[in-house]
């Protein structure tokens, strides 16, 4: 069995490839561009030799590179998204690729399973009243337009592997994780709050925030993939025993360091948003809207998270949710 | 008369975001619509921006929209054929930076414009910015006297969204482009020394090199990143410096005159001039720190007020360019770059590139 490995080289991606490993797949194809970083990849190699792991160097956004990487393979676990940089470079980096590799699967093995790895931010939760529990059912975004240009990009690239598996019918495993965390990660999640100057200004509140430790949630993909189930499945990944984002800020400058953090309370926040919106639309984009209330409510409006369905098919979370902070804080201690 | 005009982007990259945006300011132009080969990219551009229809065939979308104006925002290689497609379909066309890969094709094009009467400008911004056109109203008034030398800096991040994409993929059409990186960028440096070079073919003495050290193994590291040149006129002369390294990424120029020396500054958007003491000995070298934070000062300011006036915007020269543009269309009156101002620097790169490759096959 081959699989292929998009974003193999990221953060989740390489966690990946380890527990892919550790399950004892062989021969894992990873997708990387000319000159990236492969460090972490290269010390899978030498940990785990049997696997088989292996390069195969390109690019998705061209037509020729894909058709060579799927040569072969029997999953394809989609990870490549740009997370960052201006709006139409992720676009094409996650959408255009997304739909280059599609071709390739169409014209050269349409039986294959695409497990591919979206967010949460595929949701359309602005709309729903506080306390709304987000699970697998919960209508998608109807106006991405005007979310940021991660969800996006994110709604984009989803909606387009669901189009292309309605009229295909290839297996489709979609994972929408919440916020991923872990050493080699981002310390602090957006959902938590924004770095101004030399204010943090804490805007998640009691808000649960749906942390997925990483190698949880690469477990989660595995684990899913494995069910090799038909047509199309969709599960939400996030951890047991969430935090609120008050309390894992509390931990982080307990384990960590000091933060100048001010609260933002959400009806506040909701005023800051609307004027925000106002003064963006006022001076015809002289600062960027960074906030508008309908961003605010999808991220702070007191929504719940469901991975019963997950669970439902046998996942269990590797690393309990105060072990994962623990390491997650002791790594990013030892940074500074 | 026409008093609005219809405008179509073909291309749709990071630069149109920025077209896109500044032309929906104006009263007096609407996008009708964008292109994309890609159609994927065309939709998430119209989606993004409110823009009623996308396409990815331009001359399906030139015979359905009948635009006025024609943005074309494509790689380089591809402006010249867009260029005459849109001519031809009676559009005036606005080509980005650089005009062409070469002085041949530009050449072509010029003529091609004017030929069929079509106005035609190419996206030099900064020549429009705040402090190029506060700079340009000194030398009216003659502040400055006459000019003797400019010297013009342009500093480039390698490590922002665009310098990303061009180092993490060895395909990105920069490094198809004759010049590479510095053919991407340096009409801002240029433009600059042009306006008071007024020479056909001024003297070019060219320095360039590779500073980056890790290697990648494809045509990624033979792209040069740092880039020196002086320039001889017959009565003025000029040194340009494009870099990649050097921090922070600055962006000004220097206009050295016969009465004061003026600093332009495209990152602080500041003016400031250097004077003459005119106070003798001890004092003379005592005020002029004074008087450049008090100059300092009333910069800051004004841009304060600009700010409050919500006149402070990035793209300042790109609205400023295109709304200069759009007058010269509905008034016709020439546009506001001269056709031999784009010839004349793309005769320059010409020469630029050709002493570096030049250099490179001596070494």
């Amino acid at each position: 069995m081959t699989v292929l490995v998009t974003g193999s080289n990221g953060f989740l991606g390489s966690a990946l490839v380890e527990r892919l490993a550790l399950h004892g797949v062989r021969h894992i194809r990873c997708l990387v561009r000319e000159g990236s970083d492969r460090s972490r990849l290269e010390r899978l190699k030498e940990e785990y030799p049997d696997a088989d792991i292996h390069y195969h160097t390109g690019t998705l956004v061209s037509r020729k590179d894909p058709l060579e990487a799927i040569r072969g393979v029997d999953t394809i676990y989609h990870l490549a998204a740009s997370l960052s940089g201006a709006p139409a470079d992720m676009f094409l980096n996650t959408v255009v690729g997304t739909k280059y590799l599609m071709e390739a699967v169409i014209s050269e093995n349409p039986g294959i399973h695409v497990v591919h790895v979206s967010s949460f931010s595929v949701y359309g939760a602005a709309n729903l009243p506080a306390g709304s529990l987000i699970t697998e059912q919960t209508p998608l975004e109807t106006h991405p337009e005007r979310r940021d240009p991660y969800a996006f990009v994110k709604w984009h690239q989803e909606k387009l592997l669901l189009a292309c598996q309605k009229e295909h019918e290839f297996p489709l495993t979609i994972l929408r994780p919440g916020v991923i965390y872990g050493p080699h990660g981002s310390a602090v999640s957006g959902r938590v709050g924004l770095q101004f100057g030399s204010i943090f200004l804490h805007l998640g509140g009691s808000n649960i925030l749906p942390l997925s430790y990483v190698d949880n949630c690469a477990e989660a993909i595995v684990h899913c993939a494995q069910k090799n189930m038909a047509g199309v499945s969709v599960f939400n990944v996030h951890d047991d025993d969430l935090p609120t984002s008050r309390e894992y800020l509390k931990s982080y400058k307990r384990q960590v360091k000091k933060v100048r953090a001010i609260p933002v309370p959400y009806p506040l926040l909701q005023m800051g948003s609307r004027a925000v919106e106002w003064y963006h639309q006022y001076s015809r984009g002289q600062l960027p809207a960074i906030f508008t209330p309908y961003k605010t409510a999808n991220l702070w409006k007191g929504h719940r998270f469901d991975n019963e369905k997950l669970k439902k098919t046998g996942w269990r979370q590797l690393v309990s949710t105060q072990e994962g902070m623990k390491k997650s804080f002791d790594y990013f201690r030892n940074l500074k | 008369m026409k008093t609005t005009l219809k405008t179509a982007i073909v291309g749709c990259g990071q630069i149109a975001d920025g077209h896109i945006s500044e032309v929906q300011k104006l009263t007096r132009a609407e996008v009708v619509a964008v292109c994309d080969l890609e159609i994927l990219m065309a939709e998430q551009a119209a989606s993004r921006h409110g823009v009623p229809r996308y396409y990815d065939k331009l001359e399906q979308m030139l015979e359905k929209e009948q635009p006025d104006v024609v943005h074309i925002t494509t790689p380089p290689q591809a402006h010249l054929p867009l260029a005459v497609s849109a001519i031809d379909a009676g559009c005036h066309v606005y080509v980005e930076k650089p005009f062409t890969p070469s002085y041949k094709e530009t050449r072509q094009l010029v003529e091609y414009a004017q030929e069929k009467g079509r106005k035609l400008t190419i996206g030099h911004i900064y020549y429009f910015d705040p402090p190029a056109l506060t700079l340009r109203e000194l030398v009216g008034q003659g502040v400055i006297g006459d000019p003797v030398h400019v010297e013009s800096f342009y500093g480039y991040s390698l490590g922002g969204s665009f310098g990303k994409a061009i180092l993490g993929n060895g395909t990105h059409w920069v490094h198809a482009l004759p010049g590479k990186l510095f053919q991407n960028n340096i009409d801002h440096l240029l433009n600059k020394v042009i306006e008071f070079v007024q020479d056909e073919r001024p003297v070019i003495k060219v320095f360039s090199d590779i500073r980056r050290t890790t290697r990648l193994g494809d045509i990624r590291d033979e792209m040069p990143d740092e880039l020196r040149l002086m320039i001889q006129g017959s009565s003025t002369t000029a040194y340009a410096t494009f870099s990649s390294h050097i921090k922070p990424a600055a962006h000004f120029m220097r206009l050295y005159g016969t009465k004061n020396i003026a600093h332009a500054d495209f990152v602080s958007r500041t003016v400031t001039l250097e004077q003459e003491p005119t106070l003798p000995s001890a004092l003379g070298r005592l005020l002029p720190a004074f008087n450049m934070g008090k100059q300092y000062r009333r910069e800051g300011w004004r841009n304060v007020g600009r700010f409050i006036r919500s006149d402070f915007h990035f793209f300042a020269g790109m609205h400023n360019l295109i709304s200069r543009f759009y007058d010269s269309i509905l008034n016709d009156t020439p546009p506001p770059v001269s056709h031999r101002d784009i010839l004349r620097i793309a005769w320059m790169m010409d020469e630029i590139f050709d002493q570096i490759n030049r250099q490179e096959t001596a070494t």
